[in-house]
C-alpha cells in the first residue's frame, strides 16, 4: 500500500487539476449556502499569520517524512525494527488521530455535554476488545490485509469482495468527515464559504498526495505524534489562564470549571435561571440521550475500532507479537492524551460560548480560543494542527481503499493474470474516483463530523468485527455463515445511514436504531446469523474450504501441523 | 497435503488445548473488567438516577465532586479511560505471566 501512495503522482497530478478548475471557478462566484454554516459562527475573513503556520507545520510535516525516507531505504517498517513499543503507540496515536478526534469530538461534547462521553470511552475502549481477541492471532497471521485474511480464512472470493467493498465504504464515509473538517479549517484562515473551501480543501489533499507521492514520503510517525498533540496541547494552557485558572495541568483543572457551569457561572457571569437549568441538563447523565442510546453508541464505537481495516493493520506491520502487546498499551495512552484534552475544549466552549448550539459545533476547537481572544498565532497552531491530522488521514483512507479494489478484487478476482503496472494503474484511477466522491458527500454532510465518523465505525463493527472474532475464535464457522451474517450487517448498517440523511424517525439520533449506534443490536444478530448459516451449510462446504481454514486457524493459535500456504508469484499487497 | 488430519476444534467457550485455554482465561479476565468499565458505570449512573423524577439521572454520583469534578463527569471522562490503559498492563503483565510458565514447563 505503501507504494500506491509513493507513485502515484501521475494520477495525483490528473486529480488535483481535475479538483482546482472547478474550485477557482466556484471560489470566485459561490453564494453563502445553509451548509456549513459553522463557518459563519468564527471570525471571517483571510487570516495571514494562521496561513503561515499552517504551510509552515504541513512542510515541517512532509518534511519529516521525507528525512526520515532518506535516511531509511527499505521501507519504514522494516527499516525501523529498532523502533520498540513507544515508537511504535506513537504511530498507533498518529494514525487514529484525525480531524474527527481534533475538532469532532470536542464539538459533540460541546454540544451533548455528558452523553458526548460515550465517544471518548467508545474510542478508547475498544483498544481493549481489540488487543483481547484479535491482536495477537492476527500478527501470527501476518498477512497485509483483512479482505485478504478473510479471504483466505473463509476460502471464498464473496467474502474477500465483501470486505474489500466494506473497506471502501468506511473509507468513503470516514474520510468525508475528515473532509469536512479540512473545509471548516480552511474556510477559517482562508475566509471562504464551505462550498468553496471543501473544493479548496480537496486540492490540499491532492497537492500533499502530489507532493509526497513525488518525494516518496514515508509516513515518520513518531515525529508527526509530537506536531499533533502539541498543536492540541499547549493552546490549552494559555485558554485555561483565560478562563482564571493557573494553566499548569488544564485535564485537572476544567473539573472545577464543569461544576460552576452545571451552577450556570460562565465567563459572561451568572446565567438566567432558565438557560442555567438547560445548561446544567446538558451536564446530567440523561439530559441528551437516554441509557439505551448511550450504551449502544459506546458499543458500536468499541466493536467498530476493534474492526477498523486500517487499525487492524497496524499489528501485521510490528516487529513481533511482544511488541504488538505493549504498542497497543502505549498507543491507547498516546490517544488518551488526546482525549484527555477533547473536553477542556468543550468546557472552555461552553463558559465562553454557553448555548452556541449545533451550529457552532464542530468549529468549537476555533470558536472558543477566540471569544477567549487567544490570539490568531495559537489558534493557527491549533488549526493547522487539525488539518494536518486531518489531511494524512485522509490520504491514508483514499490510499487504502483504492488499494482494497486494485489488490483484493482487481488482481486477485477480477483479472489474476494482470501485471504489477496494471494493478497500479486501476488503483489511481479509483483513488480519483473515490476523492471525487468523497467531495459530492462533503459538500452536504449530513451529520456533525464525530457522528459521520461513528457510522463508519458501525459499518466495520456490524461487518468486519463479527467475521474476523469468528474467523479467529469459531472454527465452525464457514463461508457461507460468514457471507450471510456480512450481508445482513452491511444492509442493516446502509438502511440505518440512509434512514438518518432522509430523517426516518426510527434511524434518527434518538430512534431505536440510529445510524451511530446501530451495532448493539445488529452486531449480535450477525454473530447469530453467521453460526447459525454455518451450521447448516456444514455438510456442503467442500473440502479445500475447511482444509485452508483448519490450516490458517493452527497458525493463528500456534498449534502443530500448519502447513506453508503457497502464494502467487507477484501478489503482495504491499506491490499497491 | 497428502495425509489427513483431523480438523481442530476451536472455540472462545471452550478451548481445546492448554495453549489456547491459558490465551482465552487471560482474555477472559481482562474482559470482565472492560465490561465493568464500560457498561456496568453506566449502569450504576442509570440505577443511582432512577430516583430523579425528571428522569435525568440526578443522584449522589452527579452531586458528589471528584478533584473538583462533579464524579459521573469524571467517571467517564477520566476514568473509564485511565482504566483501559490499566487494563492495556494487565493484559501484558498477564501474557508475561504466561509466558514465564510455558518456560518453566518447556525446561522441565
Amino acid at each position: 500500500m505503501k507504494s500506491l501512495f509513493c507513485r502515484r503522482s501521475a494520477a495525483a497530478q490528473w486529480l488535483a487539476a481535475l479538483v482546482l478548475l472547478p474550485a477557482l471557478f466556484v471560489s470566485g462566484v459561490t453564494p453563502a449556502l445553509a451548509v456549513g454554516e459553522e463557518i459563519f459562527q468564527v471570525q471571517q475573513g483571510f487570516k495571514l499569520v494562521p496561513a503561515i503556520i499552517m504551510v509552515a507545520l504541513l512542510c515541517i510535516y512532509i518534511g519529516v517524512g521525507f528525512l526520515s525516507k532518506v535516511s531509511s531505504t527499505s521501507g519504514y517498517w522494516v527499516a525501523g525494527q529498532g523502533i520498540g513499543k513507544w515508537g511504535n503507540g506513537a504511530a498507533i496515536a498518529s494514525d487514529w488521530m484525525s480531524a474527527a478526534s481534533f475538532m469532532g469530538v470536542a464539538g459533540l461534547l460541546y454540544l451533548k455535554g455528558w452523553f458526548g462521553l460515550g465517544y471518548i470511552i467508545g474510542w478508547t475502549g475498544g483498544y481493549v476488545l481489540l488487543l483481547c481477541l484479535i491482536a495477537a492471532q492476527l500478527r501470527r497471521f501476518g498477512k497485509y490485509t483483512i479482505p485478504e485474511f478473510l479471504g483466505d480464512r473463509f476460502n471464498s472470493n464473496g467474502v474477500r469482495l465483501i470486505a474489500a467493498g466494506v473497506t471502501v465504504l468506511i473509507a468513503i464515509t470516514y474520510a468525508t468527515a475528515q473532509f469536512k473538517g479540512i473545509g471548516l479549517i480552511c474556510g477559517w484562515i482562508f475566509g471562504m464559504s464551505y462550498t468553496a473551501s471543501v473544493f479548496f480543501a480537496a486540492g490540499v489533499v491532492c497537492t500533499y498526495m502530489l507532493i509526497s507521492g513525488m518525494t516518496g514520503v514515508t509516513r515518520n510517525q513518531q515525529i508527526q505524534y509530537v506536531v499533533l498533540i502539541s498543536a492540541f496541547l499547549i493552546p490549552l494552557w494559555l485558554l485555561m489562564r483565560k478562563a482564571g485558572g493557573t494553566g499548569l495541568l488544564p485535564q485537572l483543572e476544567y473539573g472545577s470549571i464543569i461544576s460552576d457551569l452545571m451552577s450556570g457561572k460562565t465567563a459572561a457571569g451568572q446565567l438566567d435561571p432558565a438557560a442555567t437549568a438547560r445548561l446544567r441538563d446538558t451536564y446530567l447523565p440523561w439530559g441528551q440521550g437516554d441509557f439505551y442510546h448511550f450504551i449502544a453508541l459506546v458499543f458500536t464505537l468499541m466493536v467498530g475500532t476493534a474492526g477498523l481495516p486500517h487499525i487492524m493493520i497496524r499489528f501485521y506491520t510490528v516487529k513481533n507479537e511482544d511488541v504488538a502487546r505493549r504498542s497497543v498499551l502505549w498507543g491507547l495512552f498516546f490517544i488518551g492524551l488526546l482525549y484527555w484534552s477533547s473536553p477542556v475544549y468543550a468546557a472552555m466552549g461552553q463558559f465562553w460560548n454557553p448555548g452556541g448550539g449545533k451550529m457552532v459545533a464542530d468549529v468549537i476547537i476555533l470558536s472558543a480560543p477566540e471569544r477567549a481572544g487567544l490570539g490568531s498565532t495559537f489558534i493557527g497552531y491549533l488549526a493547522s494542527g487539525a488539518l494536518a491530522a486531518g489531511l494524512s488521514t485522509v490520504a491514508g483512507l483514499l490510499v487504502a481503499g483504492a488499494s482494497a479494489i486494485a489488490h483484493d478484487w482487481y488482481a486477485t478476482i477480477y483479472r489474476p493474470t494482470c501485471t504489477d503496472r496494471q494493478a497500479l494503474r486501476v488503483g489511481r484511477i479509483f483513488t480519483a474516483l473515490l476523492c471525487a466522491v468523497v467531495i459530492i458527500f462533503a459538500l452536504n454532510p449530513p451529520a456533525l463530523i464525530a457522528q459521520i465518523v461513528a457510522m463508519a465505525f458501525a459499518i466495520a463493527g456490524n461487518t468486519i468485527f463479527p467475521a474476523v472474532v469468528l474467523g479467529i475464535w469459531y472454527s465452525g464457522s464457514n463461508k457461507y455463515g460468514t457471507l450471510a451474517g456480512m450481508i445482513f450487517g452491511l444492509g442493516m448498517t446502509l438502511l440505518a445511514m440512509l434512514g438518518w440523511i432522509f430523517k426516518i424517525p426510527m434511524f434518527s439520533g434518538d430512534g431505536i436504531l440510529p445510524a451511530t449506534s446501530s451495532a448493539l443490536i445488529v452486531c449480535p444478530l450477525v454473530f447469530l446469523i453467521n453460526i447459525l448459516v454455518s451450521k447448516a451449510m456444514q455438510d456442503k462446504l467442500d473440502k479445500e474450504s475447511s482444509r485452508r481454514g483448519d490450516n490458517i486457524l493452527r497458525k493463528m493459535h500456534n498449534l502443530p501441523g500448519y502447513i506453508e500456504e503457497q502464494q502467487a508469484p507477484g501478489k503482495s499487497a504491499t506491490a499497491y | 497435503m497428502t495425509e489427513e488430519k483431523p480438523p481442530i476444534y476451536i472455540n472462545f467457550f471452550k478451548p481445546s488445548t492448554a495453549a489456547i485455554r491459558a490465551e482465552v482465561s487471560i482474555a477472559r479476565c481482562v474482559l470482565l473488567f472492560w465490561f465493568f468499565l464500560s457498561y456496568a458505570i453506566p449502569g450504576l449512573i442509570w440505577l443511582a438516577g432512577q430516583g430523579d423524577p425528571r428522569g435525568m439521572g440526578e443522584s449522589f454520583i452527579t452531586h458528589a465532586r471528584f478533584l473538583g469534578f462533579p464524579l459521573h463527569y469524571w467517571l467517564l471522562a477520566q476514568g473509564c479511560t485511565l482504566g483501559y490503559i490499566l487494563l492495556c498492563k494487565l493484559y501484558c503483565e498477564l501474557w508475561d505471566r504466561k509466558l514465564r510458565q510455558q518456560d518453566k514447563e518447556a525446561k522441565r
